[in-house]
């Protein structure tokens, strides 16, 4: 009888440490959201810092790597990695300052960690943000003003203006400086030095050419060349269907666009620009909504339409992942191709050579859109975190002022010399190994060896232009625009290329046809969504995406225009004329600035 | 008497995890519902939003779209509920079937298979479902080659019927799960109402309808009315991998209603809102319910 009352005593208690060990775990998740308890977080990343990495690294650190290893936290929108920075980049970043970059992704972990973390009060040691949250993170005190001390920092401070600038633009901003803009240039915020744009229409040059290389004269004529090119090569060499388009749609609604992300972007094509529900019209200046007949979103979704009733569009586009699409474009089963960098899934050095790969093709009455060199940067901000400490505080500076140096962008744009690049005897660079990210070679031992693109800087974004000049070599950081790099790469394709359209390169024919929109570079900060606006603009989005995909699949005009009306009305019923009102209004500062740059 | 004070108190030890325990896991989220009343958007915390009383309560039903979009969202609900609500015998049947096998190897070998995609989550159900009916699919290059069809059938980005298909997904993934309750209430039916009634000349589908399915009837009943209260949570996993452009009219339920407008778009105060109207109606589902079964058995089941 007594030792059951024992048992059952010790059970007992048993039973209640567990509830609260539980409630301990249980509670910290939960936001606190009455945000005074940004202290409870601060010695989490130290908590977290794994044994196993403290081990003969520590002893190698050289003299600037001042002090034992740290491990900060890098919030990084940009990422598409979560977890520690692994292989060479780690290595390069642990000998100079003994750090470890625990990078945490929104794109990975969900946006929720967005909430969880600000509510929390601590969001990263350095943070990474799309301006507008950038904005709201400063106003709530999750930023740290670095003023006193940027100036120290002789990398950083290179671009000292376009950073007072966009600070500048801050709410309430007293001369404080929190956040230093990303892929800055200091070229001009007018002029655009790259040799392809974002978006083009995109062809694969060896089908191109067996029809004759016809002169494409709209979106109709691009149907019809398109259909041609289907009917002639149905599958690809393994047997697989080959489709004019292939979408996908998990980034509809991304990037300050509503609607599909594919067909935002087609919409450049004509010199307009989705600016959130609003589309700015090619002059530059004045705004339409996204659902007016007669503008560009509706124009694209009807080409694609008429792709998918010419059979030209993959079936699967409405239904497949993103992963799943790039195979397709790896497999050569798509055969246009819009976003510049989805010829990085196809064009290799061997396609160039034997003609295969893909290549911009213009369509008579078409106009791109592009914006200017990013001279005040790129959109997204880099700050630090208002919860570090002064030691720690020192070593992100001293990181960040490398990650803007030439030798760090060496690094984060060219890779490692010697087996990235060679520097020649006039010391400019000439590229080797080219296919080291494509098939993750081995970096050499003395940067661990393993592969090049598992250890690549995961942060994914950078504080200067890959476009910037090099001021070691005078040219670019990034190989695409070296000499040697050019030399190289002047194929026969590329000479007939230019030899059909009296151009070396589509941005350079653009420009000489007088082609290219090109929208001046500005930094003006963008007022956030209300909480009444965020839940407008989600419910318009979705019924836009989910419309706009059944139209794209749409059997007929009549049904076509029927569900595009059906949308409009769902839209104003859930709010979008105020959505409107509310884009224009906030994009309205940033087309005045650009327009008084023209 | 001091000595049954004593008792009162230790007893009250006893209980006092499991007071701890709901209280903190049942009772304090509800300080959640405050969301519901304010303007609340991250990163401002709750305290510096404003104070909005029952504004977004009345925003979902301030036109004739909302209106008209909420109540499709409650008709996609009620639709899968009721189906699965329908067919809630099948696992019973299959449970008492599954009994009657008398070769214990094959009956062991179906209960394991049937019950084996419980444990696969839900995406990889999906992945499962996209490689079969995608337009280069299994079920698509069969049909192909078979000349049944020339073009691929677009299996999951159509609408039609997408209920009954959600049923059928779920029936697949759960009904081995569902049927292991039955089954255990099948083997505590004593042995010698069987015997008494084999003797009598009962047959076997005599002795399954006169034996078998009466006693595990009461199962049948309480699992059916705790269902019944459950009736506006069918979970989201299934609804969310599921869904795209396509078929997202027909399969959005409230749960997933409640996610795409909180996670899609950070309507935090909103998806709140709704959620609290859920536990409100779901509260006076279950009296209801035991209301009924207080009617229909004589005995509440809370």
């Amino acid at each position: 009888m007594k030792a059951k009352k024992i048992v059952s005593l010790f059970a007992a208690t048993a039973m209640v440490v567990g509830t609260l060990a539980g409630c301990g775990g249980a509670a910290s998740p939960a936001p606190a959201a009455d945000g005074t308890t940004p202290a409870a977080d601060s010695n989490k990343p130290a908590a977290e810092t794994p044994a196993a990495d403290s081990g003969s690294d520590t002893a190698t650190a050289d003299a600037a790597g001042a002090g034992d290893l740290m491990e900060i936290e890098i919030y990084d929108a940009a990422a598409n990695y979560q977890g520690l920075q692994t292989g060479w980049f780690e290595k390069v970043v642990k000998d100079r300052f003994n750090l470890d970059l625990n990078i945490i992704a929104p794109q990975v972990a969900g946006d929720a960690i967005y909430q969880t973390r600000t509510s929390s009060g601590n969001l990263g040691d350095i943070v990474l943000l799309d301006a507008v949250d950038f904005a709201d993170c400063v106003k709530a005190g999750l930023i740290k003003d670095i003023s006193a001390d940027i100036g120290n920092y002789s990398n950083l401070a290179g671009f000292m203006d376009q950073i007072k600038v966009y600070n500048s633009g801050l709410e309430g901003n007293n001369g404080e400086i929190f956040g230093i803009p990303t892929q800055m240039m200091n070229s001009s915020p007018t002029s655009y030095s790259q040799d392809v744009i974002y978006s083009s229409p995109l062809l694969r040059w060896d089908y191109y050419s067996e029809l004759g290389k016809p002169e494409i004269k709209d979106l109709d004529g691009l149907v019809d060349v398109l259909g041609q090119m289907q009917a002639a090569h149905p599958t690809n060499e393994s047997g697989d269907p080959c489709y004019a388009v292939s979408l996908w749609p998990d980034w509809d609604g991304n990037d300050n666009m509503l609607g599909i992300a594919n067909v935002v972007q087609l919409t450049t094509w004509y010199g307009e620009k989705i600016k959130d529900s609003a589309i700015l019209k090619a002059d530059g200046k004045t705004f339409t909504p996204i659902t007016d007949k007669t503008a560009t979103y509706y124009k694209m979704l009807k080409f694609l339409n008429k792709l998918y009733k010419a059979g030209l569009v993959d079936p699967d586009s409405g239904t497949q992942d993103w992963n799943a699409a790039c195979a397709k474009m790896s497999a050569g089963q798509v055969n246009m191709f819009w976003y510049s960098w989805q010829v990085g899934f196809w064009n290799s050095q061997d396609r160039l050579n034997d003609g295969t790969a893909m290549i911009f093709v213009p369509v008579g009455d078409q106009n791109y859109y592009v914006d200017a060199d990013p001279y005040y940067g790129s959109g997204r901000v880099f700050g630090v975190g208002s919860g570090v400490d002064d030691a720690k505080y020192k070593r992100i500076m001293d990181f960040l002022d490398w990650y803007a140096s030439p030798e760090g962008l060496q690094f984060e744009h060219a890779g490692i010399e010697g087996f990235n690049y060679e520097v020649g005897a006039d010391g400019k660079f000439t590229a080797i190994n080219d296919n080291a990210l494509m098939d993750n070679l081995p970096v050499p031992e003395e940067y661990g060896g393993a592969g090049y693109s598992d250890g690549n800087n995961q942060i994914n974004e950078w504080i200067v232009s890959a476009n910037s000049i090099n001021p070691n070599t005078g040219e670019t950081y990034a190989k695409d625009y070296w000499s040697s790099w050019k030399a190289a790469t002047l194929t026969q394709m590329k000479k007939d290329w230019a030899e059909r359209f009296g151009a070396a390169e589509p941005a350079e024919w653009m420009k000489k046809n007088n082609k290219l929109v090109i929208s001046p570079n500005v930094t003006v900060p963008l007022g956030s969504d209300t909480a009444d606006i965020s839940v407008i603009r989600n419910q318009c989005n979705e019924t836009l995406c989910d419309y706009s995909w059944k139209m794209i699949f749409a059997e007929d005009d009549a049904s076509f225009d029927s569900m595009w009306d059906e949308m409009s009305a769902t839209m104003d019923g859930t709010g979008f004329q105020d959505l409107y009102a509310f884009d224009c209004a906030k994009w309205q500062p940033q087309i005045d600035a650009k327009n008084a740059l023209q | 008497m001091n000595k049954k004070k004593l008792r009162g108190y230790r007893e009250f030890l006893y209980v006092l995890p499991f007071i701890i325990l709901v209280l903190i896991f049942a009772y304090y989220p509800l300080y959640g519902w405050t969301y519901a009343f304010y303007d609340y958007k991250p990163p401002k915390p709750l305290s510096e939003s404003l104070f909005v009383g029952f504004k977004w309560f009345h925003y979902m039903v301030d036109n004739e779209i909302k209106r008209k979009q909420l109540f499709q969202v409650l008709l996609n609900t009620f639709a899968v509920s009721g189906l699965s609500m329908l067919f809630s015998w099948f696992p019973m049947m299959f449970a008492v079937f599954l009994n009657e096998i008398k070769c214990e190897p094959y009956k062991k070998f179906v209960q394991t298979v049937t019950t084996l995609p419980n444990f696969i989550s839900w995406v990889l159900v999906y992945s499962i479902a996209f490689c079969v009916f995608n337009s280069t699919g299994v079920v698509n290059s069969l049909l192909t080659d078979w000349g049944v069809i020339d073009k691929p059938v677009m299996f999951l980005q159509s609408s039609k019927h997408i209920w009954f298909k959600m049923w059928l997904w779920l029936t697949w993934k759960n009904a081995g799960w569902a049927a292991i309750m039955y089954i255990a209430a099948i083997t505590g039916i004593d042995e010698e109402l069987i015997d008494a009634a084999k003797v009598d000349g009962a047959n076997r589908w005599k002795t399954i309808w006169h034996i078998t399915i009466p006693s595990i009837l009461p199962t049948y009943l309480v699992l059916l009315f705790l269902n019944m209260a459950n009736f506006l949570s069918n979970g989201m996993e299934q609804f969310f991998v599921f869904q795209n452009s396509f078929n997202k009219d027909y399969i959005q339920v409230l749960d997933l209603y409640v996610y795409n407008l909180a996670m899609g778009g950070g309507g935090y105060s909103l998806a709140t809102a709704i959620g609290v109207l859920k536990s409100l109606v779901s509260i006076v589902l279950l009296c209801v319910m035991n209301g009924i079964s207080k009617l229909t058995r004589g005995e509440g089941f809370i």
